[in-house]
């Protein structure tokens, strides 16, 4: 088969991992090399449905011996099938990469054979890549559950990231939809390259010449709203994810139908905003210092759709509001509704100048939509509500409406309302000139 | 009392050094390359003296901080009608303040000159990864791009690290300047060859290997070509292989 159809078919099958981020990387080039890292992470392009794309995301095959009911790639699922050789596979990465197309390699691959079998070919890719050809952009890499933890092991020397997908978030659903594998089996390879990597940080205090292990750290996946797990199950498992194994990111992904299986949901539309709310909230816990049952909880196992877990968050807990922005501390103006990491660095940093008013929280970029409702300057309060929760729920939620609403049923008087006919010329003409 | 100077960046760091020792508040600094003469202006042209740029070179670095310096050379790169102004303003603000100017958030000048960096720095990040090469039959990469800002120097050190086996040219065609490479070292340029660059690149597999590529990444259920435009705004699309026609 023919290089492009090859492209074609895995870029395919590729395409429903969320992950594409090439941050956290400082890889430096070796003399006779080339790339590197990029520590913010560069995206290089963005795709139809207006994802980045940084990196060059592709399988190694799609011949798979799984069934996941969810996948796109299940056995029983009659799609063509190939594979590349890890030879152009290199060719295509550094092709693309002298051109500037993409910031490294996403490679990932369906499981061919067995796990061992399937992870050596990766292996043996991106040993290719960085040994034979001194690649040194960066490098995202699957590991393969239940392959030989000796070959994860090597494999992350020449990553800069791997990922294990979790897929689903209980072991219940993961019996209904992928019954081939097992919760222990993807956990495994994660504690694997979680121990190695806290171990090599280490080494690399007492040797700094000892390689990096996947610097960028780890990450993972889950598919949203192919299983009825609640929203609780969910943050509380990424919860989890982020203490117990430090991971640097868990993706959400709205499950796009790619069968009908009478286990699945039949549903058409992914459900978009409940991803967008559980990255919503995913952020909450990794940089805003909340915890997971803050957020939800037994009586509210999901997220409100109407507003964002932070505002929800905040009209239920109403009796912190509203803050003083000159004296509050910053963990406590990150809480605020509107205000963000870099919105309260700026408030924390610019005080220490002069007290802030109204007028400058404006100035120096703080958006204050929702900030105002919860906020006081110097004392006093800007939101044109009182503090009642229905109040400012209702306000919040409208706030958000606002600007969604295309055709809006509600229209501002004028005070010279337009004639609905048309006034004739000889009427008007008299006016204009002033010959009456 | 307007300002003009030729429009370089020492001609600039000169008419700040001429305020300070003329004891004359210009009302505006001016680039010659955009003066409109009226009739009722009072204009002092500046002549660029490399060794008075210097010391005010020296003294924004020393004397307030590099960030500073940073700050004003972005801002002269916006190439705002305005921006030399901005920058002396901001820059009697750092004398007298030191290196915590910039955290003067609120403050009109600083204000200004923060908001024109960060959209040149923003454009250049962009960039970054907006650069689309294509190989030329002497092995020679070639870029060419319109950007907003004057950026093509600033992109020049990411690429001189990174590809730095290859020859490469980043071309700048709306101002006509080029950063070129020749696996050793860059220089900026004026630049204004365009003929022996083909469309294609020599090794077009790649090229159309990309545009397919960039094709099927995308999830059919999820198209979403306003949030693509915002990510990536159409007058970038010029240059960009993947939308480019094929054939």
């Amino acid at each position: 088969m023919e290089l492009e159809k090859k492209l074609n078919i895995l870029a395919d099958s590729a395409k429903y991992d969320a992950s594409c981020s090439s941050s956290g990387s400082t890889r430096k080039n070796k003399p006779g090399g080339v790339g590197n890292g990029s520590l913010g992470g560069i995206c290089h392009s963005f795709s139809d449905d207006g994802r980045c794309i940084s990196l060059f995301k592709i399988l190694l095959t799609n011949h798979c011996i799984f069934d996941c009911k969810y996948c796109v790639n299940r056995a029983s699922n009659d799609i063509p099938r190939t594979f590349f050789t890890p030879d152009e596979i290199t060719a295509l990465t550094l092709g693309f990469y002298r051109r500037n197309y993409i910031e490294g390699l996403f490679l990932s691959s369906a499981i061919y054979k067995n796990p061992d079998y399937t992870m050596e070919l990766l292996l043996t890719t991106v040993r290719k890549l960085r040994k034979d050809n001194r690649f040194n952009g960066y490098i995202h890499l699957k590991a393969i559950p239940g392959a030989d933890p000796r070959l994860i092991r090597e494999a992350g020397y020449y990553a800069d990231r791997m990922s294990v997908n979790i897929e689903l978030p209980t072991q219940n659903s993961l019996k209904l939809l992928a019954p081939q594998k097992s919760k222990d089996a993807i956990i495994k390879p994660m504690s694997v390259i979680s121990s190695k990597i806290l171990e090599n940080r280490d080494e690399r205090k007492h040797y700094s010449s000892s390689p990096a292990y996947v610097p960028a750290g780890q990450s993972t996946q889950m598919v949203i709203g192919a299983t009825p797990d609640t929203d609780l199950t969910i943050m509380t498992l990424s919860e989890n994810l982020y203490k117990r194994f430090r991971l640097k990111r868990v993706y959400y992904s709205a499950y796009v139908p790619v069968s009908s299986h009478p286990a699945l949901p039949g549903n058409i539309v992914p459900p978009l905003l409940r991803e967008h709310r559980l990255y919503q909230a995913d952020w909450l816990l990794r940089f805003y210092g909340f915890k997971a049952e803050e957020l939800l909880n037994a009586d509210n196992p999901n997220l409100d759709m109407e507003l964002d877990p932070k505002s929800d968050w905040a009209v239920r807990n109403l009796h912190l509001f509203p803050v003083e922005v000159n004296s509050a501390d910053y963990s406590m103006l990150l809480r605020v509704p509107g205000i963000g990491v870099h919105s309260a660095h700026r408030i924390v940093a610019a005080r220490r100048h002069h007290s802030l008013d109204y007028g400058s929280l404006k100035k120096i970029g703080v958006v204050l939509k929702r900030a105002c409702l919860f906020i006081t300057c110097r004392g006093k309060y800007y939101g044109n509500i009182s503090m009642n929760e229905a109040l400012i729920k209702d306000s919040l939620a409208s706030a958000g409406e606002k600007s969604k609403d295309k055709n809006p049923q509600w229209q501002q008087l004028s005070l010279f309302p337009s004639p609905d006919r048309p006034v004739p010329a000889q009427v008007l003409l008299p006016s204009i000139t002033g010959e009456l | 009392m307007d300002f003009l100077y030729d429009g370089s960046f020492e001609g600039l760091l000169t008419a700040v050094f001429e305020a300070y020792y003329r004891h004359e508040v210009p009302e505006r600094i001016l680039s010659r390359k955009y003066y409109q003469e009226s009739l009722l202006d009072q204009v002092l042209y500046i002549r660029t003296d490399p060794s008075k740029a210097y010391r005010v070179y020296r003294s924004i670095k020393e004397k307030i901080s590099p960030l500073c310096y940073k700050n004003v050379y972005y801002t002269f790169l916006s190439e705002h009608e305005d921006a030399a102004t901005w920058i002396y303003n901001y820059l009697r603000l750092g004398w007298s303040m030191g290196k915590e100017v910039d955290s003067c958030l609120a403050d009109e000048q600083v204000l200004k000159v923060h908001s024109i960096v960060r959209k040149v720095v923003g454009e250049r990040h962009r960039m970054l990864g907006f650069i689309r090469f294509k190989l030329l039959a002497d092995n020679i990469y070639y870029a060419g791009f319109e950007p907003d800002y004057n950026i093509v120097g600033l992109l020049a050190p990411h690429f001189s690290a990174r590809l730095p086996d290859q020859n490469w040219i980043l071309h700048d065609v709306k101002r006509s300047l080029a950063v070129l490479y020749n696996k050793k070292r860059w220089t900026l340029t004026p630049f204004s060859h365009t003929g022996f660059i083909s469309a294609s690149d020599c090794a077009p597999d790649f090229q159309e290997l990309w545009k397919q590529y960039f094709k099927r990444i995308a999830i059919p259920n999820r198209r979403n070509p306003k949030l693509q435009k915002r990510n990536m705004p159409v007058r970038y699309w010029k240059y960009l292989t993947e939308k480019q026609l094929p054939g």
